[in-house]
């Protein structure tokens, strides 16, 4: 039986965290109700002029800069036209003849240790609008809201060999994204998506087989079995002759399994590009681009290390961390402000993660500023706010979040004008402590009598009566000094 | 260009001239030729192309949003639209 | 449609005594009134904003007379493409609604966007002034893009004097306009901002002392041309102003400027009006089945020839196979046009006239007069005949026309080659009476 060997290279669609869109100044926000981010130009009506978003140009440098690309210091936009509904001026905007970075590499893991999977070129562009097919009305509606929001596109030499090596470049290319904070990468969200280029020869044979190329996936698994069946396809095809390859662009139909051939009528054109007369190049200068090589993030593997040798994390705790940019911020501004290191990570890995489950929402999503929570743990530790009332603001952290509100700068006083904040009046303390025992002499004596346990529904009561706000040590203490009174 | 390219590059554009008008247009495309080879006589070999006529660099804008435009404004002037959407023939994918 | 339609929507508030209308032509975007881009793709379609010199020219105070009538995506020769029809003057001729509402006195301007010489043409035929200024100068946001590499805003007026009021209220820099120059640039073509230029000195605000005159393109003129020509020669000699003729190797760039420009003018123009197909707004197709049925019926109904033709051959040019000996040889000869230019106002400056500046003399079209019988003969005298409005819009030097010939001088002369012009109009004012 022949060996085969499988040919993929990967053309990756990453939607740009930008707050406006790429050539006008629309809000970047494709989630919203329907062609309520669009503009004259974003539904191709005259007269509006393309001016190029200076944070795409930062974070297409950035994406360069962390899948160690070359930079190309002078950078231009193109036009390609072709009709189709999503796109209103029948044409992209896109980058053609100098792209912003070219000739990188990004390393995965794989069974036989590290790979270097090259990197042909990143380009900027606008993504197009969205389509959706009404069954009632067999019609097709368009949206607009995604047109011309900013896209990078990644595009990979043809060196994966597996779906298991795509995916491990896929996760990289995804962890990389994110902790520059280029891209939430959200394939479930459209915000990241891949067209999958494979091919299929005899192993050792240095010429490459018939391409087929399924375009826009929108799932990691779906990825891995289009590839698995694609690959299998093709063998089939070689060996038994019965259906003959063609280099063709193939949907995948998720549900039935099953790659299909596409009607396609823009892939067979020629796309007439030619530079846009309307934007000047892009231009980098050393000052720029040093500025950008400054704000790079530390990678995730070298803040795992750094966590466990340097800050003390056991392996567990450095790797959650350091699988999201956003857990890594708030740990490290936790300890900005004086948190202990272990019980940061505790905070963020326990309670954090437990209302981020709750809520539905990933570790990237994390609201909480490193400082806040700090501040928090401070609170608690210094017993001013009980660790029940932390965990209680901690959720109202969440809750102001998704209301899209401001995470206050100080927690002292959010927590005092939450009213969470323990009273350090110890008189009023004692009042309670003796209200408490009057009312409840029996197990008052039962203490006495050397019934530790009975140290407990006393407590409570106290706590009751404080509605929690109090430092438990201070009460503990007050409470067994008046009882041995 | 004969009439088998012109109908593809009609097609490109979504155009479908008449066969009267296709004969002018092969006569146009076939003139044209002589203003290329007039073109390919002027050396160019060491002169950069020149895209912008008065060249500036990194014109660019500030990631600021601005207010919306009204979508029953931008929808009022579409033949067919439904729910907010601009809708066309079903557009198999 | 009917012949003559000057205005394609007219403002009702009629001239005041005394003052100054202004007439916008139909690739110009207003919210008050309809913007059609002289086609019928476009009729009746209203924009949800206004072009920046609409919003400029409301703001100094002046009145909008109305939308002016232009031939369609305003490329053609002379009007002839419109939807709404051509214009005939009383003589006959073939003339522009712009040039025809001037004649009469209908407006005092018409600011519109030059794409290919038609209303430099067309003053030139009724002795009117034409400006298109130095590129980037003027904003063109809010004008429907045709081709953007080298088109620019114009104005036309019946002295030059208007023209320059009009453009001190245009001139000026815009944000939403990444062609559009710094603010210090764009204020050179104002009359304070050349006076001061003048009190410092620069360049640019040199009075024009020698004209280059265009030989190779005035030969291929017709006698009366020539005539006029020799005629503006004779004025500006005998008012101290040097002439010498341009370079040969100037008269053979000049040469296939147009075929340059006719490329790079069709693929943009190809590439703009791709996105009217029937489903956003505009004209679209009674009956249709499919997207690709809506949009090649809606096109091909909406599109005059001339416009199918520029749409089709602006294709062609950027095709795999062609890019590079047409899309990229037009931009590398380009580049030649405009070093030959930089050489020509070089060298006359440098040829005794240290303190002045050089502009190159020529006509604007070929012939005095033309009839609508000579465009139905040949459609394609836009393709032909630019060649004398072709090298300003190439590289987008400004370019007057006055007294019937054309002046194109070097970035930033506008205000300059108006000073210059006032010898021709005034000579040739005595005449046209």
């Amino acid at each position: 039986m022949t060996a085969y060997e499988t040919v993929i290279g990967l053309e990756v669609h990453v939607e740009l965290a930008t707050k406006s869109k790429i050539f006008c100044s629309c809000t970047n926000g494709s989630d919203a109700e329907p062609n309520t981010h669009v503009c004259p130009a974003c539904c191709g009506m005259p007269g509006m002029l393309p001016v190029a978003n200076r944070q795409v140009i930062n974070l297409g440098m950035t994406a360069g800069m962390m899948l160690n690309c070359h930079i190309n210091r002078t950078t231009t936009f193109d036009k390609k036209s072709y009709y189709y509904p999503d796109l209103p001026a029948s044409y992209q905007t896109t980058q053609w003849f100098a792209p912003i970075a070219v000739n990188g590499y990004v390393t995965i893991q794989t069974e036989d240790g590290p790979k270097d999977i090259r990197v042909k070129q990143i380009h900027m562009e606008e993504d197009a609008g969205k389509l959706v097919h009404d069954n009632w009305s067999y019609t097709t509606l368009v949206d607009f809201n995604r047109t011309s929001v900013p896209l990078i596109e990644i595009v990979s030499q043809p060196d994966l060999r597996s779906a298991d090596e795509v995916v491990a470049y896929l996760e990289r290319l995804r962890s990389l994204l994110r902790f520059a904070k280029v891209s939430g990468a959200r394939m479930e969200k459209g915000t990241m998506r891949a067209d999958v280029n494979l091919s299929v020869r005899p192993a050792g044979s240095d010429v490459l087989g018939v391409r087929t190329e399924m375009k826009n996936m929108a799932s990691i698994a779906a990825i891995r079995r289009a590839i698995e069946y694609e690959t299998a396809r093709h063998i089939d095809a070689i060996e038994n002759g019965i259906e003959e390859l063609v280099q063709e662009t193939r949907g995948w139909d998720d549900d039935a399994g099953k790659s299909f051939a596409m009607r396609n009528k823009e892939t067979a054109g020629d796309y007439r590009y030619f530079p846009d007369p309307n934007i000047m190049p892009v231009v980098i200068d050393d000052e720029w681009y040093d500025r950008i090589r400054e704000s790079l993030p530390e990678l995730p593997e070298v803040k795992l290390e750094r966590y466990v040798a340097q800050v003390g994390l056991s392996d567990y705790d450095a790797g959650i961390l350091a699988q999201s940019r956003a857990f890594c911020d708030c740990f490290e501004g936790a300890m900005a402000v004086g948190a202990a290191p272990k019980e940061a990570a505790n905070w963020i890995i326990t309670n954090c993660t437990g209302i981020l489950n709750k809520r539905g929402l990933t570790s990237e999503d994390l609201p909480v500023p490193g400082k806040a929570l700090g501040q928090l743990i401070g609170l608690v530790n210094d017993g001013k706010v009980s660790s029940a009332n932390g965990k209680r603001l901690l959720e109202t952290l969440f809750d102001l979040d998704s209301r899209g509100e401001d995470i206050p700068e100080d927690m002292v006083a959010f927590a005092e004008a939450e009213g969470l904040v323990n009273s350090s009046d110890t008189g009023a303390l004692e009042a309670v402590v003796a209200a408490v025992i009057a009312a409840d002499p029996e197990t008052a004596q039962a203490y006495r009598d050397g019934r530790e346990k009975a140290l407990n529904p006393l407590f409570g009561a106290c706590m009751k009566q404080l509605k929690g706000k109090c430092d438990t040590q201070v009460l503990r203490s007050l409470l067994i000094a008046e009882l041995s009174k | 260009m004969d009439r088998d390219a012109l109908l593809g590059l009609e097609s490109l554009n979504q155009l479908a001239l008449t066969p009267e008008e296709q004969d002018e247009m092969l006569a146009f495309f076939a003139a044209r030729e002589a203003d290329w080879e007039s073109l390919a006589q002027v050396d160019t070999a060491n002169v950069e192309r020149m895209v912008h006529v008065r060249p500036m660099v990194n014109v660019l804008r500030e990631d600021v949003p601005s207010q919306p435009f009204s979508r029953e404004d931008l929808l009022a002037q579409a033949p067919e639209s439904m729910d907010g959407y601009w809708q066309v023939p079903r557009v198999l994918q | 449609m009917s012949e003559n339609t000057l205005f394609i929507t007219e403002n009702s508030c009629k001239k005041t005594e005394g003052g100054f209308d202004i007439g916008l032509d139909d690739l110009v975007l207003t919210q008050d009134a309809a913007t059609s881009a002289g086609s019928k793709m476009l009729a009746g379609f209203k924009s949800l904003f206004e072009a920046r010199i609409v919003e400029r020219l409301r703001e100094a105070g002046y009145d909008i007379a109305g939308k002016v009538n232009i031939g369609e995506f305003g490329f053609d020769f002379l009007g002839e493409s419109s939807y709404f029809g051509p214009v005939i003057d009383a003589d006959g001729h073939l003339v522009t609604a712009t040039a025809k509402l001037l004649g009469d006195s209908s407006v005092d301007a018409v600011v519109g966007l030059d794409v290919n010489g038609a209303q430099a043409r067309a003053a030139s035929l009724s002795g009117q002034v034409h400006l298109k200024p130095t590129y980037g100068c003027v904003s063109r946001f809010g004008t429907v893009a045709i081709a953007c590499s080298g088109e620019t805003v114009d104005i036309t007026a019946r002295s030059t004097k208007d023209v320059q009021q009009v453009l001190d209220v245009l001139a000026g820099h815009d944000d939403a306009d990444g062609t559009s120059l710094p603010a210090s640039e764009c204020a050179r073509l104002t009359t304070a901002g050349f006076a001061e230029a003048v009190g410092a000195g620069e360049a640019f605000a040199a009075p024009i002392t020698h004209v280059k005159v265009a030989r190779g393109l005035m030969n291929s003129a017709d006698a009366d041309t020539k005539q006029l020509m020799e005629a503006a020669i004779q004025t500006l000699s005998s008012e101290g102003i040097g002439v010498t003729d341009t370079a040969s190797e100037t008269d053979d760039l000049f040469a296939v400027a147009n075929l340059a420009w006719n490329i790079l003018m069709c693929a943009e123009l190809c590439n703009n009006v791709n996105r009217f197909e029937g489903m956003k707004y505009g004209y679209h197709t009674e009956k249709y089945q499919t997207i690709d049925e809506l949009y090649t019926k809606s096109r091909t109904e909406a599109f005059g020839y001339l416009t199918k033709v520029a749409i089709l051959y602006g294709s062609e040019v950027l095709a795999t196979g062609n890019y590079e000996r047409c899309y990229d040889k037009a931009l590398r000869i380009r580049r030649l046009v405009s070093e030959a230019f930089a050489s020509e106002f070089a060298q006359g400056a440098s040829a005794g006239n240290a303190a002045g500046q050089t502009a190159i003399l020529l006509p604007a079209c070929a012939k005095r007069a033309y009839s609508l019988a000579d465009v139905e003969a040949n459609p394609y005298l836009a393709f032909e005949e630019n060649r004398f409005t072709a090298p300003a819009a190439i590289t987008g030097l400004p370019a007057l026309t006055a007294g019937g010939v054309q002046l194109v001088g070097p970035a930033f002369s506008d205000v300059a080659l108006l000073r210059l012009a006032d010898i021709l109009t005034a000579d040739c004012a005595g005449k046209e009476a």
